[in-house]
């Protein structure tokens, strides 16, 4: 269990995803890349991003970066909100999905297709979920 | 061992007040004087929900159910209270509930507590920041004051962790929302709430409320200016519809009419004023001539800017949901209409809905008249009634005797009037509508009456009542008159009551459609949800088959159920149609029977396309209708149906 945006997060996260979810059954071999965008992160406000690649429902990048953006790749989605909000769905109290809704999360591009990426999803969210378990405060 | 000087003190007992408190159904009708009888005083100084009637009556259920404990907040509550009754009247015009009572109860209840019981809630960071902003009197983090938002913004079960601000300004807005995004804290703005009441029994609550975080309570953006030169008027986001149109037929104007009670500015961002006045002044982004809106950044906007992006546009699509507000409206630039000396309210009775639907499309697409409505019986019933029970006897001897079921109500000029009489053959003018009005229990007492059933047995019942000899012994039965009406109240108000009845306005259709005061009574101790749609008018039959699945859906669930109303918008090219299911708030199986409709029904309409359901157009009240009604939705595919369910079980299944 380790710390959102951590070096380690990364790490632990990557491992558990390849070892724990199948390509097929849980990520309907989906091949999409997404940034993250956590912003005012505790205590001074800093934003960091997360990149996250599938390729055919199989992990093949995910990297932490301070910023706003990803120079090195461009996503296919971007995903924009506070760390309350990151911090709210990695400790189950909602879902993805519904933070979209809500508009806590950002999408950057059409909503129809982020939101069909939604499910596919779920195998990673619930991933992290797992081995995060320490947050700025 | 006791000792004389300790005085145990008794609990009072809320069991009475609750069940009064827990009939209520949020209307907020007790937030704004609609009956010349004043506002309640302590509401209107302290703002906050809790020092309403509508707040005491969630407090009282808070404090009964353990959700909440006394604090030291809830004695000034209770002490900013005079009993001065002004709520009973307003209450029980719209619902028969007396909430004083729920308040005396209340204020026994505290006066019972022992010192220790009260306890103090010390102020945090959160707190002090926001107080930094708006003042220390307007913001707080009691308790008590949150629990008394719970089902206007708050779902029924959440821990009340939360903070309640009024801002007086769209500066303080913003800073709330810079304040929150710094802490991470989540925010939802809150007008009536009443919107969100009717959704919070349902499995919609979570999905629409607050689950933690900062309510700001938009009542003290109390700006209100009319312009008489531009037609046109600003509002803030505290302003009611009442109060709106009061003003403005001040300067002889009117505002296109959502229920007297809606928030103009939350009304606008959240579905548009969806109005009987729509065809004529418009909808969506028709309604304004600019908007002052805080972004989720906490940026202040004008849709006037002419730099900024298009405002007016969204994504179409039916995956576009919004679940909360694009931002938050502070204050409206609205356009007024005139209002005309030789307006009249003219009536056409219908037994079926094919027929009433065809008169008003056609009214719709020639532009005839201001406002312009199918309207269904129950509508009649619940809106003329002054009681539950005089409305249900009301509707009987309609659809049993008259075979009344559906109306077409116009306001128009005399011109336009001739029309409408030109194209049916027979109507209910103002003066009948009055008797109505005034005669409405002695009408529902015709039930199992002889003159009933004689009339009953007439070919054509309505041609008989309306435009027949029958109509003047139907008169002379109503014996309609002011002490009449008013002694179906409680004896104690009943005074009141004739005055009120008394008044030009109290039986003016056309001011009654206008002021919209008598929607609420549909909300008279149980809730309802009207699932609408506003729907392509090109396909009658498609439009009348949406109405039907409506109707079997609200079979299968075993709810009672109803057209509410059909309204043309857009020269009759599309038109609004609101079905309502009635459901018992208190009552856990008839709630989850109203969510399941909703789903289903929610479904079903996607699936037959040409219509977008409310759904679909919730918060979009600031586009332009081009694009949010158009390109006019096709059904969707079996794929799409299966996103779609993903979609709703990402609503409901958090």
């Amino acid at each position: 269990m380790v710390k959102f945006l951590s070096e380690e997060w990364i790490e632990i996260g990557k491992n558990y995803m390849l070892e724990q979810l199948d390509p097929v059954k849980d990520l309907r071999s989906i091949s999409t890349s997404l940034l993250g965008v956590v912003e005012h992160i505790p205590p001074d406000g800093a934003t960091m991003n997360f990149y996250l690649e599938l390729e055919e429902g199989k992990l093949k990048d995910f990297i932490v970066n301070t910023g706003s953006t990803f120079e090195e790749k461009e996503a296919a989605y971007e995903i924009r909100g506070n760390y309350g909000t990151y911090k709210s769905v990695l400790q189950g109290e909602m879902s993805l999905g519904i933070a979209v809704l809500k508009n806590r999360l950002k999408v950057k591009g059409s909503k129809m297709a982020a939101l069909k990426l939604i499910k596919p999803l779920d195998g990673v969210i619930v991933s992290l979920q797992e081995i995060t378990d320490e947050f700025e405060e | 061992m006791s000792s004389d000087n300790v005085i145990v003190k008794q609990k009072v007992d809320l069991k009475d007040a609750v069940a009064i408190a827990e009939k209520g159904t949020h209307c907020g009708m007790c937030r704004f004087d609609f009956l010349g009888s004043g506002v309640c005083p302590a509401g209107r100084k302290h703002g906050f929900l809790a020092y309403w009637p509508q707040g005491r009556m969630e407090i009282v259920q808070q404090l009964d159910s353990g959700r909440v404990k006394p604090t030291e907040k809830l004695k000034d509550i209770v002490d900013s209270c005079n009993l001065c009754g002004i709520c009973d009247k307003q209450c029980n015009f719209t619902t028969q509930l007396r909430p004083e009572k729920v308040a005396k109860a209340l204020k026994e209840y505290v006066d019972s507590l022992d010192p220790s019981e009260f306890q103090s809630v010390p102020e945090d960071n959160i707190l002090q920041g926001l107080r930094e902003i708006v003042g220390e009197e307007w913001a707080t983090n009691d308790p008590v004051i949150s629990s008394s938002y719970t089902m206007t913004i708050l779902p029924p079960n959440s821990e009340l962790n939360y903070y309640v601000v009024m801002p007086e300004n769209t500066e303080q807005v913003s800073k709330i929302i810079k304040f929150a995004n710094k802490n991470n804290v989540p925010y939802l703005p809150r007008s009536g709430g009443t919107a969100f009441s009717a959704a919070a029994p349902t499995v919609l609550a979570k999905g629409l409320s607050l689950e933690q975080g900062i309510v700001i309570d938009l009542y003290r953006l109390r700006n209100l200016e009319i312009h008489p030169e531009s037609y046109t008027a600003t509002v803030g986001a505290g302003i009611t519809m009442f109060e709106l149109q009061k003003e403005a037929l001040s300067h002889k104007l009117r505002a296109l009419a959502a229920e007297a009670g809606a928030h103009v500015c939350s009304n606008i961002i959240t579905t548009g004023i969806i109005s009987t006045w729509g065809n004529k002044y418009g909808a969506f982004a028709d309604n304004f001539i600019d908007l002052t809106t805080v972004d989720d950044e906490g940026n202040i906007k004008k849709h006037s800017d002419w730099e900024r992006n298009n405002p007016y546009a969204t994504e179409p699509g039916f995956t576009n949901l919004n679940l909360t507000p694009p931002g938050i409206v502070t204050e409206a630039v609205v356009k007024l209409h005139p209002v005309f000396d030789d307006e009249e309210a003219v009536l056409v009775p219908f037994d079926n809905i094919r027929d009433a639907y065809r008169l008003l499309i056609k009214l719709g697409k020639r532009d005839v008249g201001l406002s312009l409505a199918v309207l269904s019986r129950k509508y009649l019933a619940e809106f003329l009634s002054p009681t539950l029970q005089i409305s249900k006897d009301f509707d009987y001897v309609c659809k049993n005797y008259l075979k009344l079921n559906y109306v077409v109500a116009v306001i128009c000029n005399k011109d336009d009037k001739k029309i409408v009489e030109g194209m049916a053959d027979y109507t209910i003018d103002q003066s009948l509508m009055k008797s109505l009005i005034l005669g409405a229990p002695r009408f529902s007492s015709l039930r199992d009456s002889e003159f009933m059933k004689i009339l009953s047995e007439e070919e054509d019942p309505l041609k008989a009542i309306f435009a027949g000899p029958m109509r003047s012994h139907l008169e002379k039965a109503l014996d309609p008159s002011p002490e009449q009406v008013s002694k179906v109240f409680d004896e104690d108000l009943q005074d009141f009551f004739k005055k009120v009845y008394s008044k030009p306005e109290m039986t003016d259709i056309v001011w009654l459609h206008a002021f919209r005061i008598l929607p609420t009574r549909m909300m008279r101790q149980q809730m309802f949800m009207g699932p609408g749609a506003s729907m392509w008018t090109g396909d009658e039959d498609h439009y009348l088959n949406w109405i039907q699945m409506f109707d079997d859906t609200g079979e299968k669930y075993n709810l009672e159920h109803s057209l509410g109303f059909i309204s043309p918008l857009d020269h009759g090219k599309f038109a609004y149609m609101e079905y309502d299911y009635y459901y018992n708030h208190n009552d856990p199986d008839e709630c989850d029977r109203i969510s399941k409709s909703l789903i289903e029904s929610m479904k079903k309409t996607l699936v037959m396309g040409k219509g977008l359901t409310i759904l679909n157009y919730l918060y979009k009240g600031i586009y332009r209708k081009e694009h949010v009604l158009y390109p006019i939705p096709e059904a969707i595919s079996e794929e799409e149906q299966e996103l779609f369910d993903e979609l709703i079980d990402t609503v409901l299944g958090d």
